[in-house]
């Protein structure tokens, strides 16, 4: 008999465990909309994840983290905006610009963070960076373009022409490739476009380059980067040195890269979204760009691609592959 | 599922009802395997918002959309029927320029409408939510258009449209010049679809040049869903049918988003309009959509 | 008045499968003839109504209609002057739409087609009143789709679509062919009477000889793509089947072993 009772409390007991654990008592919600799954992108999800936990808000006990990807296809974005605006979390962060733009369609309240997205003016997340004033704020991924032609004119002094691979459905490339096109120019080099619309269009992409270019640039572009190895491969036999805007680039076969990677980018995103989670108010919160440029480079593609460093390029890398 | 969740369904639900619209008159009125729609969707998106953003009434801007979709069919049926190019290949053929094409009328990838001017702008001066008056300003939209359509397909022209699907050698020894009507047919379904990508990219803040992707499923899901649930013997019926297939499916989807007990995600969507559209298919009493006719042994 | 002059035909010209389907078929067809054609399997009957009626292109010759040299003409533009049954109960009308909306579309042959509602109540009373001569009782079934009906209830309502309007020539291809015997004989007395009230030019292709010289008042055959035999009026009547198949050999010369032919 008391069995039986001990053994039907039991039971409720895991029951309301269970049901509890489904409906986590927790005491923050963060929301995170992603338009796809990408390396890149995901890396910045790890990163704002990595930092809510490290300043105390921990997955399954004192945050609730909700995550969806749209697969591509922005209907579903929409509909996971309208979800997650459903839900009332304390915080929606969306990783790219469809994402983001129909999460800010779809609340004027609830804080939003947007991550990994070139150009939030031109996208109309904001309508300025300083004082954003309402309720969205985020993170850009703005290479430092000037910077990294330099980079390119470090690497090999002598290039006059610069090939650049992008896919030019990306919002975000088509405003590097502008970029570049502005600041090349003033390195000394003409910028020879080749154009991969999906990744397995960049081996060709990067084919069409040989002869033409002295050296390769790859901007952050999602698509081209996910077949970076195709790019590598043309630049090894073609002794063409190829330069990339990430630095996860470089242990993929860049020669060099001055800049940051997207897990740094999720992190400094996940440090904004701590300050709303303490009561922050987005409007008042700049979107930030980023701070860090760290020089990588790797002797292996170097020697592969027909490139030596110099002693001074050397002396400033934070990291050498060999 | 919250209640904007739910009404959010309803209104993706009822912009993806003109989809359907519009693949119903494809598929099943004129027998027209169209997977144009893939690229009329964000041709219309692409054409309102570039015109949007340099100041173009919105009206305007979304009556060009769909004047820019009858043009995309017009061109998909003209490769059929006076260069004899099979009609899936045609469409397909249109799917692939269009991407071009809507590259170059917007300039770039994506144009964003947030903050612009947009034919639901005046929705925000009202007293209730947005999330609760679009869906009321969609629903009354979708009934217009659904309404027109069913008043069309019931006169004589409409009556001729449909006889060119059902039976196009009848329809010609009945003096009908099924070429020019395969040509209006398809101009007004990519019409009623690039519309539709018009008010999406009106309601959620942008037009991408992604958007098309996946859009043919979506309409088939509508179509075919709808028969499912009720028996389409009258026109009237069956454009109902798509309306009603349009927004079943959504709220599925977001059923499926909600349902976390279920730990089911967005990545699981795909096998989800997978599994639905194969149940809709199987469920006794459904038409096929290319079911061939019998033949008639004709000799000598 | 119709005319065929020299049509020819052939199919797959230049390959090994070509075929001859027509060698220069001269006809004449005055105002209210009513012409059975008859003919072995390949003998060109087919072609030469779908020739008629603008389904093909003749390869040379030329058609005309009352005077119209109808040759370049696609089948809709022909449409107001040739009315059409086909062999195929399925393929004269539209399966999944009403009886009502098939003889709409027939009631427009010929005419400019608007944007009014295409079954309106006066039409709808006149369809009744058409259809009750039938004697099928389908009068109060206009809602019905078409697919609903049998093969032999589909013929006949396609003989009514088909003379709802004026025309110059009512083409009648092997109507009664797909129906079993009782059904085709109601049909075939039923092409008869509407046929003689209207007064209409007719041609009727058939592969039975026994109907070919009960009805009509005149008898074409057609042999390997041409016109062997035009019997007509007294010539014709009191003809037996054997007579025609003796008239036959005369003129050709052979032997016919067609078992079709023999056997109707």
């Amino acid at each position: 008999m008391i069995a039986k009772r001990m053994g039907f409390a039991a039971m409720a007991a895991a029951v309301s465990l269970g049901f509890s654990t489904l409906s986590v008592a927790a005491d923050k919600h963060v929301a995170i909309t992603q338009i796809v799954e990408h390396p890149a992108l995901d890396a910045v999800r790890k990163g704002v994840k990595d930092v809510l936990a490290e300043a105390g808000y921990v997955e399954g006990k004192s945050l609730k983290w909700s995550y969806e990807s749209a697969q591509g296809n922005t209907a579903t974005a929409a509909q996971i905006a309208k979800k997650f605006v459903g839900d009332a979390p304390d915080v929606i962060v969306a990783i790219a610009t469809p994402s983001a733009q129909t999460v800010v369609a779809s609340t004027k309240t609830i804080p939003v963070v947007f991550s990994a997205i070139t150009d939030p003016i031109g996208a109309k997340l904001v309508s300025n960076t300083a004082h954003p004033g309402k309720n969205v704020t985020g993170f850009t991924d703005l290479s430092p373009i000037a910077a990294h032609m330099a980079l390119v004119k470090r690497v090999m002094p002598t290039a006059k022409r610069l090939g650049v691979i992008s896919n030019p459905g990306e919002v975000n490339s088509v405003s590097l490739v502008t970029l570049i096109e502005a600041e090349a120019p003033k390195a000394g080099m003409s910028v020879v476009l080749a154009a991969a619309t999906k990744s397995g269009e960049v081996l060709a992409a990067a084919r069409s380059l040989v002869g033409k270019v002295d050296a390769i640039y790859i901007p952050t572009d999602n698509t081209v980067i996910s077949a970076f190895e195709a790019v590598v491969k043309v630049g090894n036999e073609a002794d063409i040195p190829v330069l990339a805007g990430d630095t996860d680039s470089v242990k993929r076969g860049a020669v060099a890269a001055a800049g940051f990677n997207y897990y740094d980018i999720g992190r400094q995103t996940g440090q904004m979204v701590v300050k709303i989670l303490k009561g922050a108010n987005p409007g008042d919160m700049a979107v930030e760009g980023n701070a860090m440029t760290d020089l990588y480079l790797n002797m292996k593609s170097a020697k592969a691609q027909g490139v030596t460093f110099s002693d001074a390029l050397i002396s400033e890398a934070k990291d050498i592959i060999r | 599922m919250s209640q904007i969740a739910f009404l959010g369904a309803i209104e993706v639900g009822l912009l993806f009802a003109l989809v359907a619209l519009g693949v119903y008159l494809s598929f099943r009125v004129l027998q027209f395997p169209d997977l144009t729609v893939d690229g009329s969707f964000p041709l219309g998106a692409a054409v309102c918002a570039s015109l949007i953003v340099v100041e173009v009434n919105p009206y305007l801007a979304s009556l060009a959309a769909a004047l820019a979709g009858a043009c995309a069919g017009m061109v998909t049926a003209w490769l059929n029927v006076r260069l004899k190019i099979l009609h899936l290949l045609a469409s397909i053929l249109t799917m692939i320029a269009l991407y071009s094409i809507n590259l170059r009328i917007m300039g770039r990838p994506n144009i964003a409408l947030l903050g612009e001017t947009t034919v639901f702008s005046p929705l925000e001066n009202l007293d209730m939510p947005t999330y609760i008056a679009l869906p009321i300003a969609l629903f009354v939209l979708v009934i217009v258009v659904k309404l027109a359509l069913d008043w069309f397909l019931n006169s004589e022209v409409g009556l001729a449209m449909r006889a060119t699907g059902v039976n196009p050698r009848m329809a010609r020894a009945q003096g009908i010049h099924t070429n020019r009507y395969i040509l209006g047919g398809m101009a007004l379904s990519n019409a009623l679809v690039a519309l539709a990508g018009a008010l999406f990219a009106q309601s959620q803040g942008a037009a991408d040049v992604t958007l098309g992707v996946g859009v043919i499923v979506v309409g088939l899901a509508a179509v075919i869903g709808g028969e499912a649930v009720m028996t389409t013997a009258t026109v009237f019926r069956a454009t109902l049918a798509c309306i009603i297939g349009s927004i079943l499916y959504r709220l599925a989807v977001a059923g499926a988003l909600n349902a976390d007990m279920l730990g089911l995600k967005a990545q699981d969507l795909n096998l989800i309009t997978a599994v639905l559209v194969t149940l809709a298919m199987v469920l006794p009493g459904v038409r096929m959509p290319f079911r061939g006719k019998r033949k008639g042994g004709m000799t000598s | 008045m119709i005319e065929a002059r020299q049509i020819a035909v052939t199919f797959n010209a230049g390959t090994p499968m070509e075929t001859p389907a027509m060698r220069g078929i001269d006809l004449t067809i005055p105002e209210g003839d009513f012409v059975t054609v008859i003919g072995s399997n390949g003998a060109g009957k087919s072609t030469f109504l779908n020739a008629l009626a603008g389904e093909l292109r003749p390869d040379s010759g030329q058609i005309l209609i009352g005077e119209q040299d109808v040759t370049g003409w696609p089948t809709a533009k022909r449409a107001g002057l040739v009315a059409r049954v086909f062999q195929d109960p399925l393929g004269g009308s539209c399966a999944n739409l009403t009886i009502e909306e098939n003889l709409a579309l027939a009631n427009a042959r010929g005419k400019r087609r608007g944007f009014g509602a295409s079954v309106g109540t006066n039409l709808r009373d006149d369809f009744r009143a058409q259809i009750t001569r039938l004697n099928l009782g389908l009068e109060n079934r206009l809602g019905d789709r078409m697919e609903l009906l049998s093969g032999g209830q589909r013929q006949a309502v396609s003989l009514l679509m088909a003379a709802m309007q004026p025309m110059k020539i009512l083409l009648l291809d092997e109507h009664t062919a797909a129906l079993d015997p009782k059904t085709a004989a109601f049909v075939l007395e039923l092409t008869r009477e509407i046929v003689a009230e209207r007064g209409l030019t007719t041609l009727m292709v058939t592969h039975s000889m026994r109907q070919a010289l009960a009805i009509g008042n005149r008898t074409v055959m057609l042999h390997e793509g041409r016109v062997v035999l035009d019997v007509r009026d007294e010539e014709r009547e009191g003809l037996k089947v054997e007579d025609l198949l003796h008239m036959f050999e005369k003129v050709r010369g052979e032997e016919i072993d067609d078992d079709a032919l023999l056997l109707s």
